[in-house]
């Protein structure tokens, strides 16, 4: 018990150690923010500081004013700045005019329909040039980076990997209501993680290999379980993931070729600790500009998120020399009363009596309320949201970091800085150095946004059958436009559902034209049958879906039966089945992904063996024990059964001997004497 | 000598042997008895066990509720609206419907059904899930008892919105407004399967709620769980609903017994609930479904919760939203699939539950019982020497073979007319012919005896396979096809025999115990709609071993010398 309270006691000591540590980082950073922009307002205390720059806001006090009062406790408790802190800033903060590296970041805010919001946040940087097909190991070879993440660069060298393609996503995206998807869906993957890479390899089997390295390297580098990817899981894309026709890759060496290799990680979870390494990856790491705002808190409470990185390599034929670039982009959708409700109470609990919007021309009193429909008027600030102020601006980018919103015109959007708010003709802020910014906006009709983008398709797949040994797929192609849709399907299976292609479909209902058939509007097959534990199935069809139609194609699988160590322990959540991608060619490019299914496989029970086998083994050991004595064993009395063991005893055993012996000497005896008298 | 040797020795001596074949009848009788009476005994105090969770992820109302307080206006708010419904077309109210769910965020869609009317239904996509499962909260519009059900639709909408405020969802939430707890519901959950567009994902759990009439408050909450076939929810979700329930303050009841003589804790109200659950489970399909039934055979758990007491009662609507409330929290803590805790099990309290290895061996003297009469008829009459391949053994292979045959023509006949009075002409047929054929051509002792021997065996035969799956059924259709293994073979049918034989019959017995006018029509029902097997096991599993038994009860005159003969003896 003592042990215990002592190891609590340091917990505790610890925790107030880190807390004087954050909250010294913190009281630094409004140090520095005080002494550049506001020095006559706020000099007495830094709590003070907070008061009374918030007294300037015009917006929504309500929402910070939590926020604050949790940094006012925290500065109280940490020891003052002290003095040398105050020398630094006057180094760290000169920033010399020439220094500026290839880095840009971007947020576009979009206010969607029913109060949603989207958020994209876009980073873009470059690497320095380096000389293709140069082993690093070379003498002279020296690397340098600047802000292109160091950690991508080995990497890509060792596994030569000409393009990578992550994406963290997770989340239901509305179509819908929200249109479509940001970049055309070509930014986000299906729920979970999504890769793929264009190697350069002499051989199939090479790339693989390389590929291995890559996955296995990034599983590190972003904390997802990408080391599980292997062979059963990765496939080769035909057509579907193929790079614009636009960009060229490069081959470093003539004789190798280009491949294309995929895999997916179905629902894998995404959470704060494949953002941080995220946010690490900028020069600006969490600390100004932009990135200040993702907080792992915000980004995964949101309805829909995607993380994604994509490396291109680029090479200039005129100098011999090649660049790395990479584009990371996070994008969120946010339920914006939701958010606001719980920054007021964490919990929704049901609405004081006073706060109901009841609709009056419905029964209406102290008991009765029929609720109308959410609010339409509002205003609020992206620190609502986010939690967080926008701290400055990204300080080595060649341009200031920039947010800006797409809104129609009964929105209005401002930044606020030093308490007073801004608007702009286009609605695009930039972001001050060493600021404390916000965008903030209100509207008299939330409902009201710009026009969506209507999708080219919808597609959703569901498992369908009743029982547990067979199953169908079904797969419902919606086309709401005026001209037919062509479309690359691509779907990956898991080798344990052996799927009949001859069985594929167009159903036949009420709604579906009765005069198509599968063979009319299917282009172009690829299939790859599925090898067990080797690879998957590998499905690819081409097919144009008519105007104004809904499709349904279907086909059945068996789901087998796995070797007994490949099952999953009995507390599992059955197997999850990766999206479908659906790339839309024609009329328009267009990248969409179906919902993750679960697969349940029919799984034996195998606590029941295990008893079976105890049990019988038991009942078995009993019956031959008892049988086998009663076959082979007599019933005897006691005195019968002394007799026997009297006679079965060892001395009597000598006895015998002796006897024996004594009687043959005996008899020998007589036999010499016998001799001797004759 | 060995000891065994002794014995079979003594056995010999004794003349034992002969005795105990001799005492067959009364063996296979005795075992038919200790098989109820094993029954009897599971209600006595020691022989259950009391439930627990055992799957510790549920964690049933660790956290607190929130439908209450002004959820109660909102709901009151939408009742007003709903309560002039039942005056509508049920095209009219999902449209309705469809528009309050839309305005919080569900998606809505409608499957069309016109043979048993329109279900509605919406998704709220769980903000943070994979979204590849789900939860389910069915409202039929009208329930069991054909009541339009007010409450529970007012619950499922309000639940609904108040659901989609919270942020802790991991499952996606389903919402069905169906016309009926069977049929309509049943055939959603089918079309779930097979053809609807939107989907959200493999339907974990499924809550159905029945509160009739728009009164403010109820006396205590009827869980149903039997399912179709034999099926049960896993034993873990009735307990969750059984703890919220009584967490809430309100008091369960079980296959309709009032929750008074429940708290009795008496051995009655045990052996009580025990019977009536396994009448519910073994005649599934055939009585009006409450809803959960329609889950039956999807790997769906499912429970309907219904509020009983229009008057009189002191709790109010709200408790009876934090019921599923509570319970959809509990299921959206599951990370896996519901594996734990049992799928085999008898209630016998809300609180008491018997295990399977505790009830099967029942079944298990029930099916001997069959097999000791099929020994009885093969060793019991002066023809026990014949060899298998024998004239009389092949003969009664033939007619089994025969009788399965005209079985199955049976089943199929009525899968296409299902009609009554055809029926009845078919059993009076199927009574008479028999004894008419007695006169006009014979059946031979010999045979006779065979044609018993495979008749009961093969009951035997389809008892033990069906006790797993279904225990009731197999439990229930031994017990009423016992009357048959003591009709015997003499050609004298006395009175009391031919009764026998009558109330053996597989449509008769389930037409004493279940006296309906349309029965044929339900079990036929069952099958086509719901999927029920009764219908076959009683033609397969039943009738050809009752045919079999009448034609030798009824075999012919050659039979009565013999007879004679052996009583002289």
């Amino acid at each position: 018990m003592v042990r215990l309270i002592g190891i609590v006691g340091w917990i505790g000591l610890l925790n107030s150690v880190i807390g004087v540590v954050k909250a010294d980082e913190t009281s630094l950073k409004f140090q520095i923010d005080q002494d550049i922009d506001l020095q006559d307002d706020c000099n007495e205390s830094l709590g003070n500081h907070e008061d009374s720059c918030n007294s300037g806001f015009l917006f929504n006090e309500d929402g910070s004013e939590t926020e604050i009062e949790v940094t006012e406790t925290i500065i109280e408790d940490a020891p003052r700045p002290t003095i040398n802190l105050r020398d630094k800033e006057d180094d760290s903060i000169i920033v010399e005019d020439q220094i500026w590296y290839p880095y840009r970041e971007h947020l576009t805010v979009k206010p969607l329909p029913k109060n949603y919001l989207l958020t994209s946040f876009d980073f873009n940087t470059e690497s320095n040039e380096f000389i293709p097909g140069r082993p690093s190991t070379d003498f002279d070879d020296y690397s340098h980076y600047t802000v292109f993440p160091k950690a991508f660069k080995p990497i890509l060298d060792q596994t030569s990997t000409r393009q990578l393609h992550l994406r963290f996503t997770r989340g239901f995206w509305d179509a819908e209501s929200w249109g479509r998807l940001p970049y055309d869906g070509f930014k986000s993957g299906g729920s979970g993680v999504e890769i793929w890479a264009i190697l350069e390899a002499a051989s199939k089997d090479s790339a693989f290999s390389q590929w291995k390295t890559l996955v296995n390297s990034l599983s590190g580098l972003f904390c997802a379980s990408m080391n599980f990817i292997d062979g059963a899981k990765t496939t080769f894309p035909v057509e579907a993931f193929h790079p614009m026709a636009d960009s060229t890759l490069p081959l470093f060496d003539n004789s190798n070729k280009l491949y294309l290799i995929r895999a997916a990680l179905a629902n894998e979870p995404i959470c704060t600790e494949n953002l941080t390494p995220l946010v690490k990856l900028f020069p600006t790491k969490g600390k100004s500009g932009i990135t200040t705002l993702l907080d792992g808190h915000k980004v995964f409470d949101s309805t829909w998120h995607s993380l994604s990185v994509d490396i291109s390599t680029e090479c200039y034929e005129q100098t011999d020399r090649c660049i790395h670039t990479l584009q990371a982009l996070v994008d969120m959708v946010i339920n914006v009363p939701k958010t606001l409700a719980r920054n007021e109470n964490p919990i929704p609990k049901p609405l004081p009596s006073d706060k109901l919007r009841c609709d009056l021309d419905k029964p209406y009193d102290a008991f009765h309320c029929f609720q109308l429909p959410y609010e339409t008027e509002g205003s609020y600030g992206l620190s609502e949201l986010f939690g967080k102020y926008i701290q400055g601006s990204s300080l080595m980018s060649e341009e200031p970091s920039q947010v800006c919103v797409e809104i129609s015109d009964n929105w209005n959007s401002f930044i606020q800085v030093n308490g007073s708010l801004f608007a702009t003709a286009d609605d695009c802020f930039e972001l001050k150095d060493f600021q404390q910014q916000d965008i903030y906006f209100e509207s008299n009709n939330t409902n009201e946004v710009l026009d969506v983008e209507p999708v080219p398709v919808y597609v959703s797949r569901s498992l369908t059958g009743y029982g547990q040994d067979r199953g169908g797929l079904r797969t419902v192609f919606m086309n709401p436009q005026n001209e037919p849709v062509t479309l690359i399907y691509f779907e990956t299976l898991p080798w344990f559902m052996r799927i009949y292609l001859s069985t594929m479909h167009l159903e036949k209902n009420a709604q579906s034209p009765v005069n198509i058939s599968l063979d009319d509007i299917l282009q172009s097959t690829y299939y790859m049958p599925a090898a067990d534990r080797i690879r998957p199935t590998h499905l690819e069809y081409r097919i144009t879906i008519p105007a104004n139609t809904t499709l349904a194609v279907s086909y059945q699988f068996d789901k087998s039966l796995l070797q007994y160590a490949e099952y999953p322990p009995d507390a599992n959540h059955g197997f999850e089945i990766e999206s479908a991608v659906i790339t839309v060619i024609d009329p328009t490019a267009y990248q969409l992904r179906t919902a993750t299914l679960l697969l349940l496989l029919s799984t034996p029970d195998f606590s029941m063996p295990y008893n079976v086998i105890i049990l019988t083994s038991t009942v078995m050991g009993l019956i031959f024990g008892t049988l086998f004595n009663l076959l082979v064993k007599k019933m005897l009395t006691v005195e019968e059964a002394d007799k026997i063991q009297e006679g079965n005893s060892l001395q009597h055993k000598i006895q015998v001997v002796k006897g024996k012996i004594m009687t043959k000497s005996k008899f020998k005896y007589q036999e010499v004497k016998n001799d001797l008298k004759e | 000598m060995a000891l065994i040797e002794q014995l079979q020795r003594r056995v010999v001596e004794m003349g034992l042997v002969p005795k105990i074949i001799a005492l067959l009848p009364l063996v296979s009788m005795m075992c038919a008895m200790i098989s109820s009476l094993w029954l009897a005994i599971l209600p006595i105090e020691g022989q259950f066990r009391r439930t627990y969770i055992s799957e510790n992820a549920l964690m049933p109302s660790q956290a607190y509720s929130y439908f209450r307080e002004t959820e109660w206006n909102i709901l009151r708010g939408y009742r007003s609206q709903i309560e002039h419904f039942d005056t509508i077309s049920n095209t009219e109210r999902n449209k309705q419907m469809t528009e309050w769910l839309r305005d919080f965020g569900a998606k809505t869609a409608i499957y069309n059904d016109d043979e048993f009317g329109d279900s509605l239904y919406g998704i709220l996509h769980a903000e943070r899930g994979d979204g590849t499962e789900a939860i389910l909260l069915a409202v039929p519009w009208h329930n069991a008892e054909g009541e339009f059900n007010v409450g529970g639709a007012s619950l499922g909408i309000s639940l609904s919105k108040f659901f989609s405020r919270w942020p802790v969802w991991s499952k996606n939430i389903i919402v069905v407004f169906s016309e009926n707890p069977d049929v309509a519901l049943r055939s959603w959950v089918q079309a779930y399967h097979t053809s609807l567009d939107l989907t959200g994902g493999s339907i974990e759990a499924a809550i159905v709620l029945d509160y009739p009439g728009s009164n403010d408050y109820f006396d205590h909450v009827e869980i149903s769980y039997g399912g179709l076939n034999g099926e049960l929810p896993n034993l873990d979700l009735v307990n969750i609903a059984v703890s919220i329930t009584e967490h809430e303050g309100v008091q369960v009841s079980l296959h309709g017994i009032e929750p008074g003589f429940i708290n009795d804790e008496s051995y009655w109200s045990r052996l009580k609930i025990l019977v009536r659950g396994i009448f519910n489970n073994a005649f599934a399909g055939l009585e009006s479904l409450h809803g959960n039934e329609a889950f039956s055979g999807w790997r769906i758990q499912s429970v309907t919760l219904k509020a009983h007491g229009k008057e009189g009662g002191n709790n109010d609507i709200t408790t009876f939203g934090r019921i599923p409330e509570a319970m959809f929290r509990s299921i959206n803590n599951l990370l896996e699939k519901f594996h734990q805790s049992y799928f085999f099990y008898m209630l016998v309290a809300p609180r008491y539950f018997v295990s399977i290895s505790s009830y099967l061996p029942a079944t298990v003297v029930l099916s001997a019982s069959f097999a000791l009469a099929s020994l009885n008829s093969l060793l019991n009459n002066q023809y026990n020497t014949l060899s298998f391949f024998s004239h009389y053994n092949l003969m009664a292979v033939l007619f089994w073979l025969i009788s399965m045959l005209l079985s199955f023509i049976f089943s199929q006949l009525f899968l296409y007319v299902p009609s009554m009075s055809l029926l009845v002409i078919f059993i009076l047929a199927m009574v008479m012919i028999p004894l008419a054929a007695g006169r006009l051509w014979t059946i031979t002792e010999p045979l006779s005896y065979r044609l018993q021997m495979y008749a009961f065996f093969y009951m035997s035969l389809v008892i033990t396979s069906l006790m797993m799956v279904n225990f009731a059924l197999a439990f229930v259709i031994g017990i009423l096809a016992f009357p048959m293994t003591v009709v015997g073979t003499q050609r004298n049918l006395t009175l009391k025999k031919c009764v026998l034989l009558v109330i053996s019959n597989p449509l008769v017995s389930f037409f004493l115990i279940k006296p309906h006018p349309q029965l044929l029509q339900k079990l036929i029902f069952a099958w086509q709609q719901l999927g029920c097997w009764s219908w076959f096991v009683l033609c397969l599993g039943w009738l050809p071993s009752w045919i079999l038994v009448a034609l030798s009860a009824c075999s012919g005159t050659q039979f009565h010398t013999v007879g004679t003969t052996k009583k002289e003896q």
